[in-house]
């Protein structure tokens, strides 16, 4: 099938917003421009296998000139997009002037070039002499030697007299279609990125709102959310794991594309349904803030996608330009004006980022409070000298053990540590959040304390009692 | 006796974020004994070769580092006849914060930088430092001999 037409089909049928499908890539109309520029190249003898061998007849006298570190006169022909640009190149805003021009002898209408086969130059020499009567013109240039006389020999002027010598004649070949595609490209590229900034505001504002949900429902305080706060934690925690937008892992890092995400939210969705975990929200406004969540992600993915057929669109319209014209847009003259603004990637990541701090940390996850060492909660929480936080329970042991430097950074802080560095407002919070953990773990340590004081009896007591 | 909830979370991570070229399966019988396999690090004379090692993790883990052996033939002069490893963060180096992914990062990093100023091998150090070259050679043709999967 052909790309125009998946293109237009995908607009159709992945359910994108209206003014989306209005700020896409409007690739059929891009297609006809390109049919009317060859049109207008062939009107005037430039057919694209005439083109492709003088487009290749330059770089190789470039090639030629950079291997042999020499700047030659002039090359018999330029093509020229937005030919009066400044250092400023990136300005998208000034229109592009695409043009070719031809070096010309004055006196013969040759070509100003040994190197073209006999059936180029009749075309182009006919080409020169035919300008007036086609849209061609025929431009005198300005006697460049004679300002160089005059003693105002700034580099510019040398770099012109480079390009243009006298006794030539400029042909330019004014390409109005060509300008036309790469006016409404490169307008249709900023509209996308308005689009985008406007998306990424309104999912900050989505965000936030449902934040401030989270927020509430989780609230620790509030008796009436105890049992829900371990079910968001379990979703989040599943969420995250999933790695949706983007992987963390050694073997899997960096941004997904749409499938990709696509197929993890999809498994995400799956393993809480599995869980039942849906099922343990009664209350309406879990329900709604769960969906909302969801919305949120869904409507990610969709800017992921949108953003990924877009810039396929846009590369696959600069390659037949170029398969079309053999002007070679996309290969040499072209980068610096046209970039794809990184739609799908920034706008997954900001958002990603904002789903983090706004929804996610509002609920702590249990691996952030757990003791490097036995991986359990942090209960008791002893925060040593140097700064690190461990259970009670590892540094009885450690200390038991004369094991004296810290576990992470090496410090002698194990040594010297008392009940003075019991971190109790770490503690709270682990009680507010974590109450079963908690329990347990404190379970745990009075009977490894038994253990430790009466010995390994006192485990299998204990148990039966 | 329960398995340590340690034990149960590192065994968890080995295999949901597994680590390139490293892999440790623990025995279905027993919990603390893990079956280790190591790929040579490219370009060292170990490239191309699966090393296996056996890992075992003693009662008193994670305050005391596990305990590891090559199982492949190896030659290194860091590692000795028995497959025994000459790495600080295995003795007195260890920290209980450490864990079996980091341990075996190390010993695939010491693959990739043998040490025969600090040697366990004697012999092998020796020829090491005298002619590094054929050293070096002969570590890639036990590789090939050995350690071919």
């Amino acid at each position: 099938m052909k790309f125009g037409h998946v293109f237009k089909q995908t607009l159709k049928n992945e359910g994108f917003p209206p003014d989306w499908v209005e700020s896409a890539i409007s690739y059929s109309q891009l297609k006809k421009c390109i049919n009317r520029l060859t049109s207008e190249l062939s009107e005037v003898g430039l057919n694209p296998q005439t083109l492709a061998r003088l487009i290749k007849q330059v770089e190789e006298r470039n090639a030629k000139e950079a291997q042999e570190n020499t700047k030659h006169a002039d090359s018999p022909l330029e093509y020229l997009l937005n030919h009066e640009d400044g250092p400023e190149k990136g300005g998208v805003q000034k229109p592009f002037q695409p043009k070719l021009l031809f070096h010309v002898n004055e006196k013969t209408g040759e070509l100003d070039s040994a190197m073209l086969d006999e059936e180029t130059k009749k075309k182009l020499h006919m080409l020169a002499l035919e300008s007036g009567l086609t849209d061609l013109r025929v431009l005198e240039e300005p006697d460049d030697s004679k300002s160089i006389e005059s003693g105002a020999s700034s580099h510019t002027v040398i770099g012109h007299e480079c390009r243009r010598r006298p006794g030539y004649k400029t042909v330019e070949v004014q390409l109005t279609s060509d300008s036309e595609f790469f006016t409404k490209l490169s307008s249709e590229l900023s509209g996308l990125e308005t689009l985008q900034d406007r998306e990424e505001k309104r999912m900050h504002d989505k965000i936030e709102e449902l934040g401030k949900q989270v927020a509430k429902l989780t609230d620790p305080d509030r008796r009436s959310n105890k049992k829900l706060i371990a079910v968001w934690r379990q979703i989040f925690q599943i969420y995250v794991e999933n790695d949706i937008f983007f992987g963390t892992r050694e073997t899997d890092h960096g941004g997904h594309d749409a499938g990709m995400a696509a197929q993890r939210f999809q498994k995400f969705a799956n393993t809480i349904a599995q869980q039942g975990l849906v099922d343990k929200f009664k209350k309406p406004e879990c329900l709604q803030a769960l969906t909302s969540f969801m919305n949120i992600n869904r409507e990610i993915l969709q800017g992921l996608k949108f953003g990924e057929i877009n810039r396929t669109a846009m590369t696959k319209i600069l390659k037949k330009f170029d398969k079309q014209t053999n002007l070679n847009v996309a290969r040499s003259t072209f980068p610096l004006t046209i970039t794809y603004p990184s739609f799908s990637s920034h706008l997954a990541k900001a958002v990603c980022s904002e789903l983090n701090t706004s929804i996610l940390s509002h609920v702590p996850q249990i691996d952030d409070y757990s003791c490097p060492m036995c991986m359990e909660i942090k209960w008791r929480p002893v925060k040593l000298s140097c700064g690190h936080v461990f259970c009670i329970r590892c540094l009885i042991v450690m200390q038991t053990n004369k094991q004296h430097l810290c576990p992470l950074c090496r410090q002698r802080s194990v040594v010297d540590a008392n009940s003075d560095n019991l971190d109790l407002e770490l503690a709270d919070f682990l009680k507010k959040w974590f109450p079963d953990e908690v329990k347990a773990k404190q379970k745990h340590n009075e009977l490894m304390a038994g253990v430790d004081q009466y010995g390994e009896v006192y485990k299998d007591q204990c148990v039966v009692m | 006796m329960t398995t340590p909830k340690r034990i149960i979370k590192e065994t968890e991570r080995l295999v949901a974020e597994k680590v390139p070229g490293i892999s440790a399966v623990p025995h279905d019988d027993n919990v603390r004994y893990f079956d280790v396999k190591i790929d040579g690090p490219s370009q060292s004379p170990y490239e191309g070769g699966v090393f296996n090692l056996e890992l075992f993790l003693p009662d008193d883990y994670p305050m005391t580092p596990p305990k590891i052996r090559f199982l492949t033939k190896i030659y290194h002069p860091n590692i000795d006849r028995l497959g025994r490893i000459c790495l600080d963060v295995l003795k007195s180096n260890w920290s209980p914060a450490l864990q079996i992914r980091t341990i075996l990062l190390s010993i695939q990093a010491l693959l990739g930088a043998p040490n025969p100023d600090d040697p366990l091998a004697n012999d092998v150090a020796q020829k090491w430092k005298e002619d590094e070259k054929a050293a070096i050679e002969t570590a890639r043709q036990w590789t090939q001999q050995h350690a071919k999967a």
